[in-house]
């Protein structure tokens, strides 16, 4: 990673059978929820978090990694920057069938 | 419509087959995401934000009653229970799962639809106006020639890794209601002294960061030679076309490099080595695709009906959606008849699976079973006898498709934008929306008259905001949504590309800011004068003080 | 690796030299286009034969003077979405009147193979694990909706040849004579 870290960074990407968006838990396994991720303040955490992160991607369980920056809200991480914040919670238009509604995808 | 033989469907099915396992091999990892992702492209499968993105073909808009409510079953099915229709007349479902879509493209299939090459550096959809055959105003139906074209562009074997995207588009009407100065290639119906059929072909259109509006290379080609002077054009691309940098690959960078009469010179300087080749079809396969779009037949009715009369005098809404939501059928007492799917605080071009279905029953009912998907966004009932408005119209309203603004200021194009596009720059929904809920008033809007207004998220341009009348570009302003604002931009006959007015604004000042446009307008504007010409008229000046001046 | 067979020909087989090292006489060498255009008929004569590989970026007209003098060609792809690869094997049969072998090398993938053949290729280098997904791909369309410049006709022309087995079909859509 290039870009330099300025706060806690953590990691967004998308189930690769359904598309379905996770963060990644500081074990390196996925939840819906933004505020289960893992977050990682340094380089050295941020490339331990990422390494873990292609791991999942080889073995096909994810895909479009991305390290993300985090704003803390009540002790949890949560995206900083509206697009990412978007892929928290669903598209701000059609509230009533995102993932506001429908955390664990069920339509 | 056209019909597949037992080509088509062995093709079709061979490529559901193909693809299902390709999805198999990606999911057991013998295929990586790298390779995967152009072959799923290929298919219409994007990821976007939130989850995938399938975009199935409409080819060139028209579909049948049947097909929509397929469509309509796989939003419900295997979707949320709604579709969005695109800029390029085809439709996006917003969350299909991959392990699914190889199900959605069988299903496809059975009603003679399929999603390839709506993505990828590929031929895509080719599109057209969306009353073709239908409209009293043009020289030929476009369509049959937009089905040889879908046919041959279908798995070129050399064409299927072009350096870019590439876009055709026809029109058989003078009144260019496809863009067609705005694509890779335009296709302009023309009919030569002799009579006989051809196109006068523009090269090099498109939008995204470099907008270019296309210029002809041929006044005429013969319709029995498209498919050769076609694949001439794409030869001299596909080896020449730039491929080190993705923003500079598409064909109108290189028409613009080699100037449009070496481009000419070279395209047909290949086309001479290949016009007697069989790459043309022959005339007895011309003739079995046009029959599939023979006229339907309409009686001749009257063009006055009282019925409808009395209702207009009664109603407002129902006589301004006649007059705006109409277009003159070529058969006296008909109609093409645009369905908005712009209500005033909706999203532009989405549509729910309970809509789909109905205007699929309408168009059982009332429109030989004919649907049409129109470039601005819209569904078009084509084949509409007058006296038959009163009762769709009733039958749309109740579920929200009775407004009245086809063509009028609130008949906004709006991209994904933010909420679902992971290159936005900003938001193009709520913008339209809050646009549409600020000029809420049909009476204001027919005052207003013809306004185009186009939005996209960012530069790419899928919302054709150079060609709008009032274009709007989302861009990012230190990590905020911020709003460019483009006038005098338009995608017919007499296209134009818009030009930025000044400085961006937040969501709020956007808005205010198109209210102000609007106010010049219908302050200067001159006896009958549409805002485009009264724009054109005027220059930017007179917008820029009013929107600028007291910053 | 593993050697995909198009279209039936003998598959060369030859030493690949590079911009300076000497030829074995006699042998078949694959040389870089770039060499093979600086080299006169001394280089030519003492080999058996000559095979050009060729990036997709050279023009097929720098082909042009030496097709005639070339057994094979073999057309490199850097990345298999580079389409410039077809357009040459289509120039070669097309307007060089080239009858050898052509050969695609670099990271073509299987799902490419039916395009391949029908651009003009004879045969393609694939790791081993691939070759079965190769030919896989190979059998998974049987008809065109293109003319080909490797005598493949379009269903359009098919479909009213004398020849369509349509008519054995049980579908029965078509014509009944
Ligand atoms: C949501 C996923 C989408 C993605 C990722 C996407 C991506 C892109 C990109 C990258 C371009 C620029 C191509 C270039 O200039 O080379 C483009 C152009 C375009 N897109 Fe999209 N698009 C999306 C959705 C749509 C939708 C929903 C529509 C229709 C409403 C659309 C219509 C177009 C059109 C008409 C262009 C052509 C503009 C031109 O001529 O340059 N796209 N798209
Ligand atoms: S214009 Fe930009 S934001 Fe809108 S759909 Fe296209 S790529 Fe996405």
């Amino acid at each position: 990673m290039a870009k330099k870290i300025t706060g806690p960074q953590m990691i967004v990407a998308n189930r690769l059978l359904d598309g379905r968006v996770v963060f990644m838990r500081a074990d390196g396994s996925w939840s819906t929820v933004a505020g289960d991720a893992g977050t990682a303040e340094d380089e050295g955490g941020v490339a331990a978090l990422e390494t873990l992160a292609q791991k999942s991607a080889h073995a096909n369980e994810v895909l479009s990694i991305e390290v993300i920056e985090a704003t803390i809200r009540d002790g949890k991480p949560f995206p900083a920057h509206m697009k990412f914040a978007m892929q928290a919670t669903g598209p701000s238009v059609r509230t009533d069938l995102g993932y506001q509604v429908s955390p664990n995808w069920e339509r | 419509m056209y019909a597949y033989d037992k080509y088509d469907h062995a093709i079709t099915n061979a490529r559901v087959a193909e693809f299902r396992d390709q999805v198999e091999r990606r999911v057991k990892g013998e295929l990586t995401e790298e390779e995967f992702r152009p072959l799923r492209l290929m298919n219409g499968l994007y990821l976007q934000l939130h989850a995938y993105m399938l975009r199935v073909a409409i080819p060139y808009g028209t579909l049948s009653a049947n097909q929509m409510r397929r469509l309509a079953h796989i939003a419900r099915k295997y979707d949320k229970g709604y579709g969005h229709f695109t800029t390029r007349q085809n439709i996006q479902y917003n969350w299909p799962k991959l392990s699914e879509t190889p199900d959605i493209l069988q299903e496809l299939a059975e009603v003679e639809m399929h999603a390839i090459q709506t993505s990828g550096n590929c031929i895509r959809n080719t599109t057209t106006d969306q009353f073709a055959g239908a409209t009293a105003d043009e020289v030929a139906d476009p369509r049959p020639y937009a089905e040889l074209i879908r046919q041959w562009s279908t798995f070129h074997p050399e064409f299927s890794f072009l350096p870019r995207k590439f876009k055709i588009a026809i029109t058989g009407a003078a009144l260019d209601r496809a863009a067609v100065k705005w694509h890779d290639i335009g296709l302009i119906l023309k009919k030569n002294d002799a009579g006989e059929i051809g196109f006068e072909v523009l090269v090099g259109g498109g939008m995204g960061r470099t907008p270019v509006i296309g210029k002809t290379i041929n006044e005429f080609v013969h319709e029995r030679d498209l498919l050769s002077y076609l694949e001439a054009i794409l030869r001299v691309y596909n080896e020449q076309g730039r491929r080190d940098n993705k923003y500079k690959a598409r064909i109108k960078i290189l028409a613009e490099d080699l100037g449009a009469e070496e481009y000419a010179r070279q395209t047909n300087e290949e086309w001479a080595r290949i016009k007697d080749q069989p790459l043309d079809v022959p005339a007895e396969e011309a003739a079995r695709i046009k029959s599939f779009f023979r006229a339907p037949p309409l009686p001749v009715l009257p063009d006055d009906v009282p019925a409808v009369d009395e209702l207009e005098k009664k109603n407002f809404l129902f006589k301004a959606w006649v007059k705006n939501n109409t277009n003159p059928h070529k058969v006296p007492g008909h109609v093409n008849l645009t369905i908005s799917l712009k209500p005033h605080g909706g999203i532009p071009g989405d549509a729910t699976a309970e809509q789909m279905d109905l205007v699929a029953a309408l168009a059982d009912e009332y429109s030989q079973s004919e649907i049409r998907v129109s470039h601005e966004q819209n569904l078009i009932l084509p084949h509409v006898a007058k006296k038959d408005l009163p009762a769709i119209w009733a039958d749309l309203d109740e579920v929200g498709l009775g407004t009245a603004n086809v063509g009028l200021l609130t008949d906004i194009i709006a991209c994904p934008g933010l909420d679902y596009c992971s290159l936005a720059n900003a938001r193009s929904i709520p913008l339209a929306q809050a646009i549409t809920e600020r000029f809420d008033d049909i009476k204001r809007l027919q005052d207003i008259g013809p306004l185009k207004i186009k939005i996209s998220g960012c530069i790419n341009s899928c919302g054709h905001h150079h060609a709008g009348h009032i274009g709007i570009l989302g861009v990012d302003r230190k990590g905020e949504e911020n709003y460019q604002l483009l006038l005098g931009g338009s995608g017919a006959e007499d296209a134009s590309k818009a030009a930025i007015l000044g400085p961006g604004f937040d969501e709020h000042g956007i808005i205010d800011a198109v209210e102000k446009v609007v106010a010049v307008y219908l302050g200067e504007r001159e006896d009958g004068e549409e805002f485009l010409a009264a724009y054109r008229r005027l220059g930017p000046a007179v917008f820029k003080e009013a929107v600028y001046g007291a910053r | 690796m593993a050697l995909v067979n198009l279209t039936g020909v003998t598959p060369g087989t030859w030493d690949v030299i590079d911009t300076d090292s000497a030829p074995r006489e006699g042998a078949a060498v694959a040389v870089p286009l770039a060499r093979l255009a600086d080299e006169d008929e001394t280089f030519f004569k003492a080999v058996g034969s000559v095979g050009a590989i060729v990036p997709t970026d050279a023009a097929y007209t720098d082909l042009a003077p030496l097709a005639n003098k070339l057994a094979f060609v073999v057309i490199d792809f850097p990345a298999f979405g580079d389409g410039r690869g077809f357009s040459l094997a289509v120039r070669l049969r097309k307007d060089l009147g080239f009858k050898g072998e052509i050969r695609a090398t670099g990271p073509v993938i299987p799902d490419q193979a039916l395009f391949l053949k029908r651009a003009g290729f004879d045969t393609i280098d694939v790791a081993d694990d691939r070759e079965a997904a190769f030919k896989a791909a190979l059998e998974r369309f049987g008809a065109f909706y293109q003319t080909d410049f490797v005598g493949q006709l379009s269903v359009a022309h098919l479909r009213h040849s004398k020849t369509d087995s349509s008519d054995k079909d049980a579908d029965g859509e078509r014509k009944a004579s």
